[in-house]
C-alpha cells in the first residue's frame, strides 16, 4: 500500500516514467484496433523494430559526428526523427507493395523485419557510444523521461487519440468494406494515408521512449483481448484502452515493488489478463 | 413508371489495369426499372457492377448518371467479402449507411437512429439490432445489408450476388424483400447473378455478359443463349 500511495503521489521521482506508461496505455490500443481489424498483426511486429533501427542509425551517425540538428546536444531529437523516417518509409513503402498485389504479404513483412532486426544490431555494434541507450530502449527499461519529453507525447499522442475518435467512423468504414466507402463519397486514399501516417508516429514516438517490445505489446494484445469479450464496436475500443491503462498501472505497481523491468512486467500482466479472460470465457461458455 | 434515364453507358469499356475485359457497352437504366446483370463466372459482371459503381473507372466510354438528377446508391456487396473479425451490431453494420453524410468529431444523431430502426423495420430485422452481425445466418446478414443499403437514403439500389450461397426458402425470402422494396420505395434495383433460375420472371431487363459482349434480352432470349452454350462443340 504504501509503494502504491508513493506511486500516486504528484511528486514521486520516477512519475514521468509511470505517466508516460499510462499514455501509452491508453492510446496504443486505439491504433492497436486497427492492426487486429485489418489483419496487420505481423505488421504490428515488423514496424516497431524498423523503427528501432531508425533509432540505432541515428546514434550511429551521431557518433561519427553527423548531427541533422547541430545546435541541439542531445542526439534524442535525431534519434526520433530516424525512428520517424524509417518508420513512416516502411509502412508506406508496404501499403504501396499491398495495393499493387506484388508478391506475398507475409514475405514483404517478415522481409522488413528480419532486415531492421538485423540493421538495430549491425548499427548497435558499430556504436559502442550508443549502445548502452539503445539496449535499455530494447529491454523496454522505462525509467527516465524528461519533462519536455513528457509534455511531447502527450501533445502528440493525445492529438493522436483526438483524430482517432473524431474520424472513427470514417476510419473504420473504410478499413471494413472500401468499396462502400468509394459510394459513399469517401476518399479512401486519403482516410488510409491518415491511418498509416498516425500508425507510423505513435510507432517510432513509442518506440523511443519505451522500447519496441512495449509498444508492440500495448499495440495488439489489449485489442486482441477485447475482441475476445466485447460486442460491438464501440465497446471494442473503450474495453482495448482501460485493458491497456490497467495493464500499465499494475505494471508499474509490480516492477516498482519487485524491482522488475517496467516493460516486460506490463507486457506480462496484458498476458496474464489475456489469459484469465480466456479462461472466463470458456468457463461462462461451458456453464451455458 | 418514371421512364427518365437513372444510368446510361455509352461505348464503355472496363476492366482493370489499362486491360479490357468487355466494350462496347450501350445501355441505360430507366427510374423505377428492375434490371439483372447476368453471366457465368469471371465474365466480368462485378466489374461492370463496380464500375457503374464508380468504385473503378471505365478505360474506355463515359457512363452519365442521373439526368440533372442526383443519383445516391445503396449497394450491397456479396456478403462473404466482409471480414468477420470486425465486432460489429447489427444496428452499427446498418449505421455505416448514414455514414456518408456524418460529421467527423460529432456523436450520431437521434434522427439517423431513428432511421436506421426504421430500415431494420423495412427488413423484418429490428428484434436482431443487438446481436453481432458475424452471428447471424446468411440469409438474415443479407438483409442486414439491405437494410445497410436502404440507410444511405438510395434512389438506385445494386446488389451483388445477394442470394448465392443461401437456402432455397431464405433466397425466396430475400426475392421478395427486393421485389417489395421495388414497388413501395419505387427503388431503381439492379441485381448481379450468375444463376439463371435466380431472374425473377417479371424483371424490366437483362444484361447478359455473354463471351466478353453484353446482349440485352427478355427471360427466355436468355435462357435460351446460356442453352446454346450448354450443346456440345465438335472437334
Amino acid at each position: 500500500m504504501e509503494q502504491f500511495l508513493e506511486i500516486i503521489n504528484p511528486h514521486f521521482l520516477l512519475r514521468n516514467a509511470f505517466y508516460a506508461g499510462l499514455i501509452v496505455g491508453f492510446v496504443c490500443p486505439q491504433v492497436g484496433i486497427f492492426f487486429v481489424l485489418r489483419r496487420m498483426i505481423l505488421l504490428g511486429i515488423a514496424l516497431p523494430q524498423v523503427s528501432n533501427a531508425g533509432i540505432t542509425f541515428a546514434f550511429l551517425l551521431c557518433t561519427v559526428g553527423w548531427h541533422f540538428f547541430p545546435h541541439i546536444e542531445s542526439e534524442k531529437a535525431m534519434a526520433l526523427t530516424g525512428s520517424v523516417v524509417f518508420t513512416l518509409i516502411a509502412i508506406f513503402a508496404l501499403a504501396i507493395l499491398e495495393r499493387k498485389r506484388k508478391g506475398f504479404t507475409e514475405n514483404r513483412i517478415g522481409f522488413t523485419y528480419a532486415l531492421a532486426g538485423a540493421a538495430s544490431i549491425l548499427f548497435v555494434s558499430w556504436n559502442p557510444y550508443g549502445q548502452t541507450e539503445v539496449l535499455s530502449l530494447l529491454r523496454g527499461e522505462i525509467v527516465s523521461i524528461p519533462d519536455i519529453y513528457l509534455w511531447s507525447m502527450l501533445a502528440i499522442y493525445g492529438t493522436i487519440f483526438i483524430c482517432l475518435v473524431g474520424f472513427h467512423r470514417n476510419f473504420v468504414l473504410v478499413s471494413y468494406d472500401t468499396d462502400m466507402a468509394i459510394t459513399l463519397g469517401k476518399r479512401v486514399n486519403l482516410w488510409d494515408i491518415l491511418l498509416y501516417l498516425i500508425i507510423g508516429i505513435v510507432i517510432s514516438f513509442g518506440v523511443m521512449t519505451v522500447g519496441p517490445l512495449v509498444i508492440f505489446g500495448f499495440l495488439l494484445i489489449p485489442a486482441i483481448t477485447a475482441r475476445m469479450i466485447t460486442r460491438g464496436i464501440l465497446p471494442f475500443c473503450i474495453v482495448s484502452s482501460v485493458i491497456g491503462t490497467a495493464a500499465s498501472f499494475i505494471g508499474f505497481y509490480i516492477s516498482y515493488r519487485f524491482d522488475l523491468p517496467t516493460g516486460p512486467t506490463d507486457i506480462a500482466i496484458l498476458c496474464i489478463i489475456l489469459a484469465l479472460l480466456y479462461i472466463g470465457k470458456i468457463l461462462v461458455r461451458l456453464k451455458r | 413508371m418514371n421512364t427518365d434515364n437513372c444510368i446510361t453507358l455509352e461505348n464503355v469499356a472496363i476492366g482493370y489495369s489499362g486491360k479490357v475485359l468487355v466494350k462496347d457497352i450501350n445501355f441505360s437504366l430507366k427510374a423505377g426499372e428492375f434490371v439483372v446483370l447476368f453471366g457465368p463466372n469471371g465474365s466480368g459482371k462485378t466489374t461492370l457492377f463496380k464500375t457503374i459503381l464508380r468504385i473503378i473507372p471505365p478505360i474506355q466510354g463515359s457512363i452519365r448518371y442521373g439526368d440533372g438528377h442526383p443519383t445516391r446508391f445503396g449497394y450491397v456487396p456479396q456478403r462473404q467479402f466482409l471480414d468477420e473479425i470486425y465486432p460489429f451490431t447489427v444496428e452499427e453494420v446498418v449505421l455505416m449507411g448514414t455514414f456518408g453524410q456524418a460529421k467527423p468529431f460529432c456523436p450520431t444523431p437521434k434522427t439517423n437512429r431513428v432511421w436506421i430502426e426504421q430500415c431494420l423495420k423495412d427488413v423484418g430485422m429490428l428484434d436482431l439490432r443487438k446481436k453481432l452481425f458475424s452471428e447471424l445466418s446468411g440469409g438474415q446478414k443479407q438483409r442486414i445489408l439491405i437494410a445497410r443499403a436502404l440507410a444511405t437514403r438510395p434512389n438506385v439500389l445494386l446488389l451483388d450476388e445477394p442470394i448465392t450461397g443461401i437456402d432455397i426458402i431464405a433466397q425466396k425470402k430475400i426475392i421478395e424483400l427486393i421485389t417489395e422494396l421495388h414497388k413501395k420505395r419505387r427503388l431503381t434495383i439492379m441485381m448481379v447473378t450468375h444463376e439463371v433460375h435466380h431472374i425473377p420472371s417479371w424483371v424490366n431487363k437483362i444484361i447478359h455478359i455473354h463471351h466478353y459482349k453484353v446482349v440485352l434480352g427478355s427471360l427466355e432470349e436468355i435462357i435460351s443463349l446460356s442453352r446454346i452454350d450448354e450443346i456440345p462443340t465438335e472437334g
